[in-house]
């Protein structure tokens, strides 16, 4: 209770009043400073007890007091603002408001946020920005905290001070690259060439072209460390393009060193057209067995927002054989959609390639996708997995239900 | 956690807060559960100045929180207040802070003080519509029905979709009100109800019935009705609009189809270029169509049957009123299998045209043309709500158009009896329609959502006398 009374006395000493008189400020604050002691005082009289004493609207006050410094000057700066500067501001507040904003935001960011066509649009760039800001703090603080057990470690070690002599240099990571690299450049003579179709760009979102990139580079690197790697062709490849751009962004100056073909020529003028498979979920056609000597063809496509038939339209113009992995051969399919990322398809193709074991390559579907390799025949393990979900779910009530509709409306049909 | 009922003091809200199993975000916590049990402002306030006075400082997101529970209890003079200070506080404010405050002033006596809130969103973002919605049932409620209106036509103007409460409102407070202008007005907007397709539910066209009998002098009287299978309204007489769509609709709708359905992005994706010509021609040679039958579709109603059976009987019973028929299938069909048998399928041959596309081709887009090319009287069969290519049309208004000649001319039931329960094709149009003595409103019976491909049955038949 003192600690109260030392700061309605502060308050008093520092009140809202003379100071506004001072600095000319709107006639807006007076009534309001009318009202509030008036609210005051109802309240005290009809809520608490007179012995608890309790001043609800201290809190006011105070809030007030501490302004007192910062009003002077938001009020000679409450000028117009320039319209970034504005969703500037808005931004701070929504952060403030405790909205999935990011802390920092450069100014190419913001002129994006500002360009989003709809309120969801720039909700949803927001919340991109405010993850990626989170995970990018996330991994600062793991590599600091990395840091400083490595310095520990070290100190402990020079401590101890015994330098183990080993017969190789500590030259892996150098080395390791070297032998990749040779490896890449023979498959660039010898290897069987791979295609990604670099023609979609203007069915994808900037956001989508990103995703691809990576998609593609996380490919080449492991192509790259392979045994017996691809030969990568970069198919319809434009010099200007969002592609290009984000390619430099990730590889930098490694870019121009890359061992793969990039060309701006369609793959059906750079091999005989009757080689060519075009692989796409779409295709009618199943893939049985990897083929050494025909060329495969993936899409460079992240399709978000679903487009179905765009990779097969473009295989349908060329005239190109087709053909899908064959997943519902060989996994019993649960969820999502059967195209899978570059990243996947490349695994999966270089297993093939060293193998020709669906079921090693086919390993890299996602786990989530599939419940199981198939074995049985695919009706029967279909209603086991009904039955699991049943079990595990709770359906059963929904199972009847259907069941109950069937026979429904068999009754109807019958009479 | 469970709010004290009463304000507490300083070092009871400190104990409350060391027993809580992550203090940090306390207040947080404490301020939701608040506006969730609707506690006592003074509660709320208590923690205020404890967070005041321990901080010396109150963040802006339990400034909005307790803003928040103000609105939700009424508290027009804390709300005032709240503004103050937050306006002193914070250079500008956020959409959430805004959206509270139009909210609470909007209810209240102050209500203008909205409207100066809603000047004030404007210079920093779009409002939301239920920014105006609430301005705007401010206004009707002091029957200040200009100014309703013109925030109604400015929301129009930023693509704001009204919702049905504004839009009743209008008929609710203008009700035994005189002026010409108004009644343009609310008539422009039974107008918009017609061209969106939109269906007022029950206590909505109460109002709007309401609000025609209180008209003074204008004699209009209103009853609740079912319209006859004719189109025919059973308390004037009167006989409904009919579902054809007019010959630039028709047309429009027709290139519309092809440019975006068909063609789309790529003519590939759906068929190629060669197989669309050949269609066309096909087409062409043989015109005009009566019935277009999707083969495949229509082929799978009765799963215990034969594919090429299903089909038989559609064709057969299609094909007795000397109609003449369009079946379309792929090229698999031709295969003879378990389920497509040869015979059957020469013999169907006889009795309509067939086309067959290639198997992975769409063949609904050539369902869609082949009736649309027929013309007006030619209706299709297909289970499928052709979702999927209405959802292909680039505008809202053509996509209005698809639904109108779609209830028009799909039929999907009637002659074979299946799980699926659709419409059969009507002859008359379900929107919002006048003639100048007499207005026809669709509703909706209940409030909740309709499935999107039933229209209402019940009409409120409006005249004047």
């Amino acid at each position: 209770m003192q600690s109260a009374n030392v700061l309605l006395k502060k308050i008093v000493r520092s009140s809202v009043l003379p100071f506004a008189a001072q600095h000319g400020m709107k006639k807006d604050l007076f009534p309001l400073g009318r009202t509030l002691s008036l609210s005051f005082c109802l309240k005290q009289d009809n809520s608490c007890n007179p012995s608890e004493k309790l001043d609800l609207d201290a809190w006011k006050k105070v809030i007030r007091s501490g302004l007192q410094d910062e009003v002077s000057e938001t009020v000679s700066e409450r000028k117009e603002l320039s319209s970034s500067a504005a969703a500037r501001e808005v931004l701070e507040m929504w952060r403030l408001a405790g909205r999935s904003v990011p802390e920092n935001i450069s100014e190419e960011q913001l002129k994006t946020f500002m360009e989003c066509p709809s309120k969801s649009a720039k909700k949803k760039y927001l919340k991109y920005l405010h993850l990626k800001e989170l995970h990018k703090k996330n991994d600062k603080r793991k590599m600091d905290e990395k840091r400083e057990r490595r310095l520990e470690a070290e100190e402990r070690a020079s401590k101890t001070d015994e330098t183990r002599r080993n017969s190789f240099m500590c030259l892996w990571a150098n080395g390791m690259d070297r032998t990749y690299g040779w490896r890449a450049a023979q498959s660039m003579i010898f290897g069987q060439p791979l295609v990604f179709d670099m023609s979609y760009e203007k069915d994808m979102s900037v956001r989508e072209v990103a995703n691809t990139v990576r998609q593609i580079v996380l490919s080449e690197s492991c192509n790259r460390r392979s045994v017996d790697p691809f030969h990568i062709h970069f198919c319809n490849f434009k010099g200007d393009s969002l592609y290009h751009k984000e390619f430099i962004k990730h590889y930098r100056e490694a870019w121009g060193k890359l061992l793969i073909t990039v060309t701006d020529q369609c793959y059906t003028d750079v091999f005989p057209k009757h080689k060519l498979i075009y692989l796409t979920a779409d295709s009618p056609k199943v893939m049985k067995t990897f083929d050494h000597d025909k060329i495969y063809i993936v899409g460079s496509m992240v399709d978000r927002s679903i487009k179905t038939g765009v990779s097969l339209a473009r295989a349908k113009r060329l005239g190109l054989e087709t053909a899908a992995l064959p997943l519902e051969k060989y996994l019993l399919w649960n969820t999502g959609g059967k195209n899978l990322t570059l990243d996947q398809m490349m695994h999966i193709l270089l297993t093939l390639k060293d193998t020709g074991d669906w079921k090693k390559a086919l390993e890299f579907v996602p786990k989530r996708k599939y419940c199981g390799f198939v074995s049985k025949p695919v009706h029967e393990l279909k209603k086991t997995l009904n039955l699991i979900n049943t079990l595990k779910l709770g359906k059963r009530q929904e199972e009847v239900r259907k069941q109950f509709a069937k026979n429904y409306s068999k009754k109807l049909t019958q009479k | 956690v469970q709010p004290p009922e009463k304000p507490l003091q300083a070092e009871e809200w400190n104990r409350l807060r060391e027993s809580f199993r992550s203090p940090e975000i306390f207040e947080e916590v404490m301020f939701n559960s608040m506006i969730r049990c609707n506690s006592p402002i003074d509660v709320a306030k208590s923690l205020l100045t404890h967070v005041a006075k321990s901080k010396g400082d109150i963040a802006y997101n339990l400034l909005i929180k307790y803003l928040a529970l103000c609105v939700q209890q009424g508290q027009t003079s804390e709300i005032c207040d709240m503004y103050d200070i937050m306006k002193t506080r914070f250079r500008i404010l956020e959409s959430g802070a805004y959206n509270l405050l139009i909210r609470g002033l909007s209810n209240s006596d102050q209500w203008r003080m909205a409207l100066t809130l809603l000047e004030e969103v404007k210079k920093i973002m779009i409002p939301s519509r239920t920014n105006y919605e609430s301005c705007i049932k401010a206004a009707s409620r002091h029957q200040e029905m200009n100014l309703a209106f013109e925030l109604y036509h400015e929301m129009l103007a930023k693509d704001l979709v009204p919702t049905l409460d504004v839009l009743q409102a209008f008929f609710d407070f203008s009700r035994g009100m005189k002026g010409a202008e108004l009644q343009k007005e609310l008539f422009g907007i039974l107008l918009y109800l017609r061209e969106n397709q939109i269906y007022p539910h029950k206590t909505f066209m109460r109002s709007i019935k309401l609000w025609f009998e209180s008209i003074p002098g204008g004699n209009w009287r209103g009853h609740l009705t079912n319209i006859k299978d004719s189109g025919q309204c059973p308390v004037c007489n009167h006989q409904l609009e009919d579902s054809d769509l007019t010959e630039e609709e028709y047309n429009n709708l027709r290139e519309r189809i092809i440019r975006d359905v068909i063609h789309g992005t790529d003519t590939f994706r759906k068929t190629s270029p060669q197989e669309f010509e050949a269609f066309q021609m096909f087409v062409e040679n043989r015109l005009p169509f009566d019935i277009v039958i999707d083969g495949l579709n229509v082929s799978h109603i009765k799963p215990r049957k034969m594919h090429c059976e299903n089909l038989f009987d559609a064709v057969n019973c299609l094909a007795k009123e000397n109609a003449r028929l369009l079946v379309l299938g792929r090229k698999h069909m031709l295969i003879n299998s378990s389920n497509w048998k040869r015979g059957i399928m020469k013999e169907m041959q006889n009795k309509a045209d067939f086309f067959f596309a290639e198997n992975i081709s769409e063949d609904d887009a050539f369902l869609l043309y082949a009736t649309l090319r027929s013309g007006k009287h030619c209706k299709f069969v297909t289970r499928d709500f052709l979702r999927d290519h209405k959802a292909c049309l680039a505008d809202s208004l053509t996509r209005h158009l698809f639904r109108k000649w779609q209830r028009g001319h799909q039929i999907s039931k009637k002659m074979f009896l299946s799980v699926f329960i659709q419409q059969p094709a009507f002859c008359y149009d379900c929107v919002v329609q006048t003639t100048g003595d007499t207005w026809h409103i669709p509703y909706k019976d209940t409030f909740e959502e309709k499935y999107s491909y039933r229209v209402p049955r019940k009409w409120l038949c409006i005249q004047q006398k």
